[in-house]
């Protein structure tokens, strides 16, 4: 198949055309969903600690909120969806500074969000709480509830399950990064197209066309998509920078003489 | 002596694995008579850089004299703005469980907050490290972290900020991370770095001579004032550090003029698990 610039296909279909070809990709490599792995951690660190209850938030940093994704065991039908302030409650705490905490006696803690508890018609007496962290960043908070042998858990056990929270948080990366590879990288390609209001986006979408034929070509897309993901994450003006100079080597490619499209 | 294997940091002070400790030559005449004996921390400031103190608490008397919040600001110099916080309060109550720790220690200490925490979730670090900052500035005696960043690119920024302290003779002393993994600042060796042991007298702390952690105090189970007026129970490294610092902060009262590492020299000598030539 060949392109032109005469190609007369929306800029949509094109995108659309190229992202299929790295969803196929992807899937073969990735989960779409981290939940059944998720649950699968709650439900084994229940078992594995003693914990009548366990369950996994994950921050929604826009909105300062923490919302349970997994739970297992007491109290779980109702926790599932539920959603906090980031600057509440125990969950909050670990969430807020990235620290696991272990407290013992909540009923009287008066920092425990009593109503939030109150509402999944369970209250616990006993919490060990960890964060889910991706480098220095904390993406959700792993809990064990109640003890069934103990008052109380212990720093053993707070390191452990910081080994549990581990696992959670690559399973949570991986599911978060395969969405926003093809997030990130159609709103990049947008980006570079509505910023560059007089060149030629046909050719633009002419390279990207070729780019997908083949599968080494769409590797090569791939690879590019998860640096162009990465450095999103670093933050706007790295996102920026970032386009800047693909937008650079770009017009530099198609400057040169014997360019052809 | 059990086979059960134990995770990094908590192994250290394990019942089993505590060792006997000599204190030799002149260092062996050091006792807690002579260290702390009839101080209260009266005359020495305590930095709290934390999540706030509840400064109402019926736990701390009156012994909470101001506070300041760091905020994050993308947009200000060193991205961060200082915000007067009188009186100071908590988000949570870990502040000011580590300000009940202190105060029941070294009742007359005065005791000020650092909260380097908010809601944006953004410039933690950074937070943290213009709070130290603002605590040396300030001369803040004793300084007491129960946080740590594992953040590589501020290992320059809080080394420079530990030896700052160190010169200013304040005393820094950092809970490490609960979770086995480098955290600074509390791995320099001019920091004092605690973690928790499962004893609950709070005067019976021990001395690790195999780094990364030096000392180990009361952080299991530890009753401690709460936000709201409220305790709690607690577990983590966070409320073995208060222990320290609570110490340290007699030991400053009675002797202003120790640097930093003669200061720790004393808590070795005055360790539990150090034998000393006059008890």
């Amino acid at each position: 198949m060949t392109s032109t610039s005469s190609d007369n296909r929306s800029l949509g279909d094109q995108l659309l055309r190229l992202l299929e070809s790295l969803e196929i990709t992807g899937r073969a490599l990735l989960p779409s969903s981290d939940l059944p792995l998720l649950q699968s951690i709650v439900d084994a660190s229940a078992r594995i600690f003693g914990a009548a209850a366990a369950s996994i938030a994950l921050v929604d940093a826009e909105r300062k909120e923490l919302e349970f994704k997994v739970s297992f065991g007491a109290g779980n039908d109702e926790i599932v969806g539920m959603k906090i302030p980031i600057d509440k409650g125990i969950a909050g705490y670990v969430a807020m500074t990235g620290q696991p905490i272990g407290i013992s006696n909540v009923r009287e803690d008066a920092r425990f969000n009593k109503d939030f508890a109150e509402s999944t018609g369970y209250v616990p007496q006993s919490i060990l709480a960890t964060p889910l962290l991706w480098g220095d960043r904390v993406i959700g908070v792993m809990e064990v509830l109640d003890k069934i042998s103990a008052p109380s858990f212990g720093m053993e056990e707070m390191e452990l399950l910081g080994l549990f929270a581990d696992q959670a948080a690559i399973a949570i990366f991986q599911a978060q990064q395969f969405r926003n590879i093809s997030f990130a990288f159609v709103e990049g390609i947008k980006e570079i197209l509505t910023d560059e209001a007089d060149g030629d986006k046909a050719q633009l979408l002419a390279i990207l066309e070729r780019s997908s034929q083949d599968r080494e070509s769409i590797d090569d897309v791939l690879a590019i998509a998860d640096i162009f993901s990465a450095i999103s994450d670093l933050g706007d003006s790295e996102r920026k920078a970032c386009l800047q100079i693909l937008t650079a080597f770009r017009d530099y490619v198609l400057s040169q003489p014997g360019f052809m499209p | 002596m059990t086979d059960i294997p134990r995770p990094a940091w908590s192994s250290q002070f394990a019942a089993d694995a505590i060792r006997d400790l000599e204190a030799v030559g002149p260092i062996g005449d050091l006792n807690r008579e002579w260290a702390w004996g009839g101080s209260t921390g009266k005359d020495v400031r305590v930095a709290i850089i934390d999540t706030g103190i509840e400064a109402d608490h019926p736990d701390l008397d009156d012994s909470v004299r101001g506070g300041i919040i760091i905020e994050y600001d993308k947009g200000a110099v060193e991205e961060t703005q200082v915000v007067e916080s009188n009186p100071p309060s908590d988000l949570f109550g870990h502040g000011t469980a580590c300000a009940g720790i202190i105060h029941s220690l070294a009742p007359q200490a005065e005791i000020y907050s650092v909260r380097v925490f908010s809601p944006d979730l953004t410039g933690k670090a950074v937070q943290f490290a213009r709070g130290l900052r603002w605590a040396i500035e300030n001369d803040m005696h004793v300084i007491n972290l129960s946080l740590s960043t594992s953040k590589n690119a501020y290992y320059a920024v809080f080394h420079r900020l530990a030896d700052d302290a160190y010169f200013k003779k304040n005393i820094i002393v950092s809970a490490v991370n609960n979770l086995p993994a480098p955290s600074y600042p509390s791995l320099y060796s001019s920091v004092i770095s605690v973690a928790a042991h499962e004893g609950k007298d709070p005067f019976t702390y021990y001395y690790n001579p195999s780094p990364p952690v030096e000392f180990g105090a009361p952080g299991i189970d530890v009753e401690v004032a709460w936000i709201n007026k409220g305790h709690s129970v607690t577990t983590g490294n966070s409320f073995a550090a208060p222990h320290i610092a609570g110490i340290a902060a007699l030991i400053r009262s009675k002797h202003p003029n120790l640097t930093p590492f003669q200061l720790k020299t004393v808590l070795y000598a005055c360790a539990t698990n150090t034998k000393r030539q006059s008890l």
